[in-house]
């Protein structure tokens, strides 16, 4: 077994909020060295992607995007709008073929300004956020890791606790029908430790009031993430939820929202990832024994270049009126793609985990690979689980190499406020 | 661990960025009704227990499910998840 595998002790998730790959990490596909692409492999932008917008414009991406202010109005993100965003302008129904050429159209419907609408193929280049770039570009980063559903926040993120969003594709509360149990469950009747940590009772948690409402043993606030880490009684799984909203803090504190959600500034999320990072980091038990996950729930409306796969059906069906679309969803293809990073040191430096650009070689993610990959590790997959989680990818495999020297692993240091 | 002198630095959120009017958006809307359903859903439980008498149970059996289920629903209003 590999040192990585055989040390590890820890999977940490950091689930952040609607932003795309091409957006946050499609920037490094521009870095130049020497005359040549400095990061070859990553299947970012070339810089002539481009959309139509409602004027018939051809609309190419550019690295303008900024921390706050360009997408608001929030980007529609709810299931006919994906569709129109992946599929363009062909209309719902068999035979058509993904272009993602509708997201400019997409955010016209949302801003009703023409101008506005290119916001939505902006993209950050490297420097501007120094924490995903670095922990992209030093670790593991994903070209195929996408949403498990073309469809908003809720629905996605109840693939990373069940495997399954139970049938739902849209922000609907959720009940669970069927004897397929959370990650948490599985663990914690199987003897193993798992706890959920959301920001604080503010933000509190986002997708999973079954559990908050059955649970609440599982529950920790950041704070306790935090203490956790400091103490060594981090449990073998974790998945942390970031801040939401903006609001007070102690005393006469601000506390922002973390989750990177438009509107929110993107830079107190940059943060939030580098605090986590640092805190394992920092830990030299930990930083050894632990692998740490950051992934985005789904795109926001934002746009990417790579049109989504079909996958594994889960066994559920969405009726046309639950879509919106018309037609019916048979959880048969996944959403826009998102960033993921997977950080240990026991990955070399600069794996390129590859994605639909390498067809021989692809290795497709979506969230349904979380629970699929902490059960393979904890429980050696032995749990009740949907057809699409048993197929599901796992990637504790990247966990080959020897421990890199402390040396050339980077440290964040936050600057004052 | 002392900070390394090469430390990447991760600037500070710009100023202004803290906007607590900002109208809400649909997710954290959806937050707020999803936490009122399940406050409802715990209102019945409540509702059900309450409705019982207590006077009108006269079995250790009939108690002891009533001790369980009162029990169950005050533990759960005193979980403590924001251990600071």
């Amino acid at each position: 077994m590999p040192a990585g595998l055989d040390n590890l002790k820890h999977i940490v998730v950091l689930m952040m909020e609607n932003r795309s790959f091409d957006h946050m990490l499609g920037g490094l596909s521009l870095v130049m060295e020497n005359g040549h692409k400095k990061y070859p492999k990553i299947n970012g932008l070339t810089g002539d992607e481009s959309n139509p917008d409602t004027n018939g414009a051809i609309v190419k991406v550019q690295p303008n995007a900024k921390f706050q202010g360009q997408l608001d109005p929030d980007p529609d993100h709810h299931f006919p709008g994906v569709d129109l965003q992946i599929f363009g302008d062909a209309p719902p129904g068999p035979g058509r073929a993904a272009n993602m050429q509708g997201f400019v159209k997409d955010y016209f419907t949302q801003t009703n300004d023409v101008n506005r609408s290119h916001n939505i193929m902006y993209y950050f280049t490297p420097d501007k956020l120094p924490v995903l770039s670095t922990l992209a570009t030093q670790f593991a980063i994903f070209n195929g890791w996408f949403s498990s559903i073309p469809g908003p926040t809720i629905c996605n993120r109840a693939f990373a606790h069940y495997g399954t969003s139970f049938g739902q594709v849209g922000m609907d509360i959720f009940y669970i029908l069927d004897p397929i149990p959370s990650i948490y469950d599985r663990l914690i009747q199987a003897g193993h430790t798992a706890k959920i940590y959301y920001y604080d009772q503010q933000s509190s948690t986002m997708e999973i009031v079954n559990l908050l409402k059955n649970q609440p043993q599982i529950f920790g606030t950041y704070s306790q993430f935090i203490a956790d880490c400091n103490a060594n009684k981090l449990p073998e799984y974790s998945f942390i939820e970031p801040g939401y909203n903006d609001h007070p803090g102690p005393g006469d504190g601000e506390i922002l929202a973390s989750d990177q959600h438009p509107d929110h500034n993107v830079q107190e999320g940059e943060r939030f990832i580098a605090n986590t990072y640092n805190a394992i980091r920092t830990n030299p038990d930990l930083w050894k024994s632990t692998a740490l996950l950051i992934v985005y729930d789904e795109h926001g409306g934002i746009y990417d270049h790579v049109v989504p796969p079909v996958c594994t059906p889960d066994g559920y069906f969405a009726k046309p009126a639950d879509t919106g679309t018309g037609e019916p969803f048979n959880f048969d293809r996944l959403g826009v793609r998102v960033p993921a990073v997977l950080v240990s040191p026991y990955i070399p430096r600069g794996t390129v985990v590859p994605g639909p650009e390498d067809p021989a070689n692809a290795r497709i993610f979506e969230h349904a690979c979380i629970p699929a990959t902490v059960t393979s590790c904890f429980l050696n997959g032995d749990a009740k689980r949907t057809v699409r989680e048993k197929q599901a990818n796992t990637f504790l495999d990247l966990l080959s190499g020897p421990m890199r020297p402390d040396s050339e692993i980077p440290f964040f240091r936050l600057g004052g406020k | 661990m002392a900070t390394p002198a090469n430390a990447i630095l991760v600037p500070a959120t710009e100023k202004g960025s803290y906007n607590p009017s900002r109208s809400a958006g649909a997710l954290l809307k959806a937050q707020t009704l999803h936490l009122r359903e399940a406050l409802l859903k715990h209102l019945e439980e409540l509702a059900a227990v309450l409705a019982i008498d207590p006077k009108s149970l006269k079995t250790e059996g009939e108690v002891s499910a009533y001790i369980h289920r009162a029990t169950a629903i005050l533990h759960s209003h005193s979980a403590k998840p924001a251990r600071k």
